[in-house]
């Protein structure tokens, strides 16, 4: 965390500086008021009053700019280095294996990179502010103790162990509970956002109480542990004051004891004394509310590093020097999600070339959506080889394999942004004229031309203004408009009637002649002309050939045939 | 009139009011939703509701004020005890030392005492209102229109019930007893100084008028400032929510670099109006206290006038002085939570904006009792904006017990239907009618629990699968849960999860493929055992061996109930007892299978290319 500190050094170093200042106004000014209220209002010397007012108005206002300039660069560096922290983790958030994410659960991911930045961001600030500012006072406070006598230094002194163990006793109580809060509070989220997503699930089936109840505990949670936490700090702070002024009267007897014995201590020290207790209470106070953000911060700054840290899933390959032949190759690959002994994929062998379009078809559960997934490394397999253009994908740097593979999702992923935006992720420069005839390619082009803005129409939150087929075919679009090597649908047209899929197919073979396609479908007619047709079942290749082949061969597909035509 | 400050301009800055744009078809919010336009606030308003909030918990009110009051008392009645302590050792009366010591102990002994329960107090008063106001929210969300929730960010919805909650919770627990303290203070001193000398009080009302004249052109700024930071903050979390939420497309196409840049785009723009607001924040400190020492010259040039005057005595004026300082330690205390103040009101600005919005529309009483499934659409019209009418003089109707297939191109209003069928939306003109009953009479709850939906979108929650299936009737047997799973042949694949029924399904099931999602999901309508079923593209990710046993299920299942059916797949709807065909949100042939196929329309053509398989 510091090294995100140190670009800021300049600030870190100026906001002190100029707290010290504002100290040093602060500890002048009592003795002009002093001053003033002695020598010239009760002694009626007018020109004084006037003098030492303009005097002391002056350097209040220096301590005042110093404590502003203070604040500004106590910001500047906070903000800036929680901007910074937040910036990469985000980046490393989308830089995350789909597995990575799974685990940490989106929610979370929020909760991360919104609250916890901004614990850090506090505790930044306020030690760079507050540290200074007690550590001062309690230096001062003591050097000032032992000036007025030894005896008065040391009766401190003894206050301090306690008060030490004190706080080490309550933040070290208080430390896991904050790495709890900050947990529950990834559950407070993750129930809302689930309930902002599903909600017309949630009001099909009229939950709305049950999804309130389920809210409750997670909110009741947080807290319970809120409280708890805060209870418990709560005994922190009267706890110290007890102890401070305890050495407060320690300070009253030893200063009465020494007078009576004769000793050089006169009244005036005594309540000099006091006075510095009293400062040194303040400082330890404040340090001890420093430290309890602190640990606060501490708990942040673990779970932020274990995003930033976490182990780089997918080590990224550095072959460059590969010709881009377009072929694709699974050689007895297998595949299991972590935690689940059961194989999704089992000795999957196929090769795919060079402008071919493969159809896979299967069961539900048969792998289908899985073994594509595994060509642009979403997953990484656990058994077995990809090869693209002959190399193996885990040997491409991930960025360059995933330019030559465009593949659309089975969910269409729209943001936010006008359709053309939308789009354009498939290639950034691309002319206007690129995203047309890509979005002819996909038969998005009619109805996005019928919307009143046509190309610059908003996509709202998640694509909610957009029906499913509609959203398909803005994904496909992008995804032609990427023109890369291998185009990979993953079921990615069954939301389109099918006068529409049958026209996008067409298109697709005749505008993109050399990528090599993966089409994944339910429909028999989706992939009926395609090269070859796989028929998956149960994590295994069943058959491979093409429609007329396999309806000769292959009893499954002859089942699937069936069940989808059997009255024509 | 700073009480009334104009919002930024609305527009690209406000995300949760991007302005809907006219389109061709589908879901979507109505266009006045987003031409919001933003309203004045009004921060004492805004603070009355707040202290509403507050009001609800009046016993741990009065208890932090009984609290704040002892604490006030015991730390002045430890410097007088003190000072007595120093007078007694001056004395040399040395005897009297011990029970001072004894009271002296006690008083502080009692400080801490109440100390902790002011602290434990305000812990206690901020958790609870905190929790109440999350509740609230949370209420509301669950209970906001479907046009609401499509038109908004989830994630600026949340950051309001994370980050601006947890605002105001700090400050509650924060100030509220500095705040109590400080108002008591300022009152005592200023009732001791006026009847010590009333004129020099009035002078030094001065610095109090001063203090309020800063205080209100700060606020001016500051509230400005603070309220475009929870925005902007809102808006980061909505785009980072955006963005996480739907990453693995960012991931299949390298956009991390892109969205990245938007990120710290938004980002940037966070940090430098938290940096503006927090200086600004921070700057009040310094300020109050340089007023507060040209008010105590002003006293004591003032005062020493007065004196030479002969209106008052030198004492007077010492006393004076002492209170005038004493006056200005709460009102630079105050000014320090100003800052903190300052963004509670901001967020709870954003709170109430959101709580205000009206609820779903929970108009219709009567009950559905033996019920037929008659289902009439007379002369429906509706559009998501208005001017581009989705439904146009739509109208259908279903017999009791029928099965009645939607088809047509996508566009052409099939998901609108079901839309304004489970009251999602309302339509513009025109009625629906269950068994002859108007579906706005009818009670909402009671019409959608008669209702399952199956929608494309599978939603699952993260919990068990179980849980997942008997989401309709929490309540159902693990019976009623295996049959449903067996209805809807998930049963097969919930066998293989490593703990069956009991599987926690993380991510809301990410690791299940959307075939076996969407499987899921039809259990869960199962379960429920509906009068009435619809199925929008319910089995789309199911493959057609799957989806025919799971047919064979429903059609048992439905057996004399009403079920609506939208798929594209014509194998999955063949066999309805009426085929609607729709175009541009109009009925345009209607009839069985057969009969549409020798009428050789539209469905005909569908069908032959479904057939033909795209070998024209």
């Amino acid at each position: 965390m510091l090294k995100y500190l140190k670009k800021y050094r300049y600030f870190c170093v100026l906001a002190p500086l100029f707290m010290v200042g504002e100290i040093a106004m602060d500890l002048i000014q009592p003795s002009m008021m002093a001053t003033i209220v002695d020598q010239g209002v009760l002694k009626q010397n007018m020109d004084l009053v006037f003098h030492e007012g303009i005097r002391m108005i002056l350097l209040v206002l220096f301590g005042g700019l110093c404590g502003i300039l203070c604040g500004v660069f106590a910001n500047l560096a906070s903000q800036q280095f929680a901007n910074d922290l937040r910036k990469d983790l985000f980046a490393r958030i989308m830089n995350l294996s789909f597995e990575q994410t799974d685990r940490f659960s989106t929610g979370s991911l929020i909760t991360r990179l919104a609250s916890d930045v901004t614990q850090l961001q506090q505790m930044v600030t306020l030690s760079m502010r507050g540290v200074v500012r007690s550590s001062i006072m309690f230096a001062g406070g003591i050097f000032m103790l032992y000036r007025q006598s030894p005896r008065f230094a040391l009766t401190a002194a003894c206050g301090l162990p306690p008060i030490l163990f004190l706080v080490v006793f309550f933040l070290k109580k208080a430390s896991p509970m904050f790495v709890i809060v900050q947990e529950k509070l990834d559950g407070v989220n993750n129930c809302l956002q689930e309930t902002t997503v599903g909600a017309r699930v949630v009001k099909a089936y009229v939950r709305e109480d049950h999804e309130l109840q389920r809210f409750d505990r997670a909110n009741d949670a947080l807290c319970n542990i809120n409280l708890k936490v805060q209870s418990l700090l709560a005994f922190m702070t009267p706890c110290m004051n007890i102890i401070l002024n305890l050495c407060v009267v320690a300070i009253l007897y030893v200063g009465g004891f020494t007078m009576r014995t004769g000793g050089d201590i006169t009244s005036g020290r005594i309540m000099a004394a006091i006075t510095y207790m009293s400062m040194i209470l303040h400082s330890v106070t404040f340090m001890a509310n420093i430290f309890q953000t602190f640990t606060k911060a501490q708990a942040s700054a673990g779970r932020i590093n274990e995003v930033l840290y976490c182990e780089e899933a997918q080590a990224s390959g550095h072959v460059t020097e590969t010709q881009t032949t377009g072929e694709l190759e699974f050689r007895h690959v297998s595949f299991s999600y972590p935690g689940n002994s059961q194989n999704i994929l089992e000795d999957i062998n196929l090769t795919v070339h060079k402008g071919e379009t493969l159809g896979i078809i299967g069961a539900t559960g048969s792998g289908k959506s899985t073994l594509v997934n595994l060509i642009p490394r979403f997953y990484d397999v656990t058994g077995g080889q990809v090869l693209v253009d002959g190399v193996d994908v885990k040997e491409h740097p991930v960025q360059a394999l995933r330019e030559r593979v465009a593949i659309v999702m089975q969910k269409a992923e729209l943001y936010s942004r006008p359709i053309e935006a939308n789009i354009r992720w498939g290639k950034k420069d691309a002319s206007l004229q690129e995203i047309k005839r890509a979005a002819e390619i996909a038969q998005a082009d009619d109805f996005i031309c019928r919307t009143p803005e046509g190309y610059q129409t908003m996509v709202t939150e998640a694509g909610h203004s957009l029906s499913g087929g509609q959203k398909q075919r803005i994904s496909i679009s992008r995804a032609i408009l990427k023109d890369a090597e291998i185009l990979i649908f993953d079921d990615a047209t069954n939301a389109l009637d099918l006068q529409t899929e049958s026209r996008l197919y067409q298109a697709l073979k005749a505008e993109c002649p050399h990528a090599t396609k993966v089409i994944v479908a339910q429909r028999i007619a989706s992939i009926k002309n395609a090269d070859r047709i796989a028929v998956l079942d149960g994590g295994r290749i069943a058959a491979c050939g093409t429609h007329e082949e396999l309806l000769k061969t292959s009893a499954i597909y002859r089942d699937i045939y069936d069940s989808q035509l059997k009255d024509s | 009139m700073s009480e009334n400050i104009q919002q930024p301009k609305s527009g690209q800055q406000n995300i949760t009011a991007t302005p809907s744009v006219n389109f061709g078809g589908r879901r979507r919010g109505p266009g006045s939703m987003g031409q919001v336009v933003e309203k004045p606030k009004d921060a004492s308003r805004t603070l009355l509701r707040l202290a509403q909030y507050l009001g609800g918990e009046k016993l741990l009110l009065l208890i932090l004020l009984a609290s704040v009051i002892m604490i006030t008392v015991t730390s002045l009645a430890a410097p007088a005890l003190q000072g007595r302590g120093i007078d007694n050792i001056l004395k040399k009366q040395w005897d009297r030392l011990p029970p001072l010591f004894a009271v002296l102990l006690a008083v502080y002994f009692a400080n801490a005492l109440f100390t902790l329960c002011q602290t434990y107090v305000s812990a206690h008063l901020s958790q609870r209102i905190v929790r109440r106001m999350r509740h609230d929210l949370f209420d509301k969300i669950a209970r906001l229109p479907i046009p609401y929730l499509d038109t908004h960010a989830s994630g600026d919805i949340m950051s309001r019930m994370t980050n601006d909650v947890e605002n105001i919770s700090t400050s509650i627990s924060q100030s509220l007893g500095s705040l109590f303290s400080g108002i008591l203070t300022i009152l005592g001193t200023v009732a001791l100084m006026f009847w010590y000398c009333w004129q020099l009080t009035l002078i030094t009302m001065v610095t109090v008028i001063i203090t309020v004249f800063v205080t209100k052109k700060m606020s001016a700024l500051m509230r400005k400032v603070y309220r475009r930071r929870s925005q902007v903050l809102g808006q980061l979390n909505g785009h980072s929510e955006e963005m996480i939420r739907g990453y693995q497309s960012i991931v299949a196409y390298n956009k991390q670099s892109d969205v990245i840049e938007e990120f710290n785009k938004t980002s940037d723009e966070l940090t430098k109006v938290s940096i503006r607001a927090e200086i600004l924040g921070g700057s009040m400190g310094p300020l109050m206290n340089c007023i507060s020492n040209v008010g105590f010259v002003i006293v004591s040039a003032f005062g020493g006038y007065f004196a030479l005057l002969g209106l008052i005595t030198v004492g007077t004026i010492s006393a004076f002085i002492i209170y005038a300082k004493q006056f200005s330690r709460p009102i630079n205390e105050i000014a320090q939570l100003y800052g903190s103040l300052q963004t509670a009101v901001a967020g709870a600005e954003r709170i109430f904006e959101l709580l205000d919005q009206p609820n779903e529309d929970n108009s219709g009483e009567l009950p559905m009792e033996d019920v037929k499934g008659e289902i009439v659409f007379r002369n429906v019209n509706f559009s998501y904006i208005p001017g581009n009418p989705v439904l146009q003089d739509f109208n259908l109707t279903v017999k009791p017990g029928q099965k009645i297939a939607l088809v047509g191109a996508t566009g052409s209003g099939k998901t609108t239907v079901v839309n304004l069928l489970m009251r999602f939306y309302s339509p513009d003109s025109g009625e629906i009618l269950i068994d002859g009953t108007n579906i706005r009479d009818i009670n909402r709850d009671t019409l959608r629990r008669n209702t399952a939906i199956v929608l494309q979108d599978t939603v699952l929650f993260t919990d068990t699968v179980e849980n997942n299936i008997k989401y309709a009737d929490p309540e159902a047997s693990a019976e009623a849960v295996e049959h449903a799973a067996q209805m809807s042949n998930s049963s097969f694949f919930i066998r293989r999860l490593p703990k069956k029924y009991q599987t926690l399904l993380i991510q809301a099931g990410a690791h299940l493929s959307q075939g076996q999602r969407q499987l899921l999901t039809i259990a869960r309508a199962v379960l429920a055992d509906p009068k009435i079923l619809i199925l929008d593209e319910a089995t789309s990710s199911v493959d057609t061996r799957t989806e025919k046993n799971i047919q064979d299920a429903m059609v048992r299942l439905m057996k004399n109930r009403t079920s609506l059916i939208i798929a594209h797949r014509l194998s999955t709807i063949q066999d309805a007892d009426k085929i609607v065909v729709m175009h541009q949100g109009r009925v345009t042939e209607i009839g069985s299978h057969e009969e549409l196929l020798s009428k050789k329309g539209s469905y005909y053509d569908l069908y032959m290319t479904q057939f033909a398989g795209g070998q024209t």
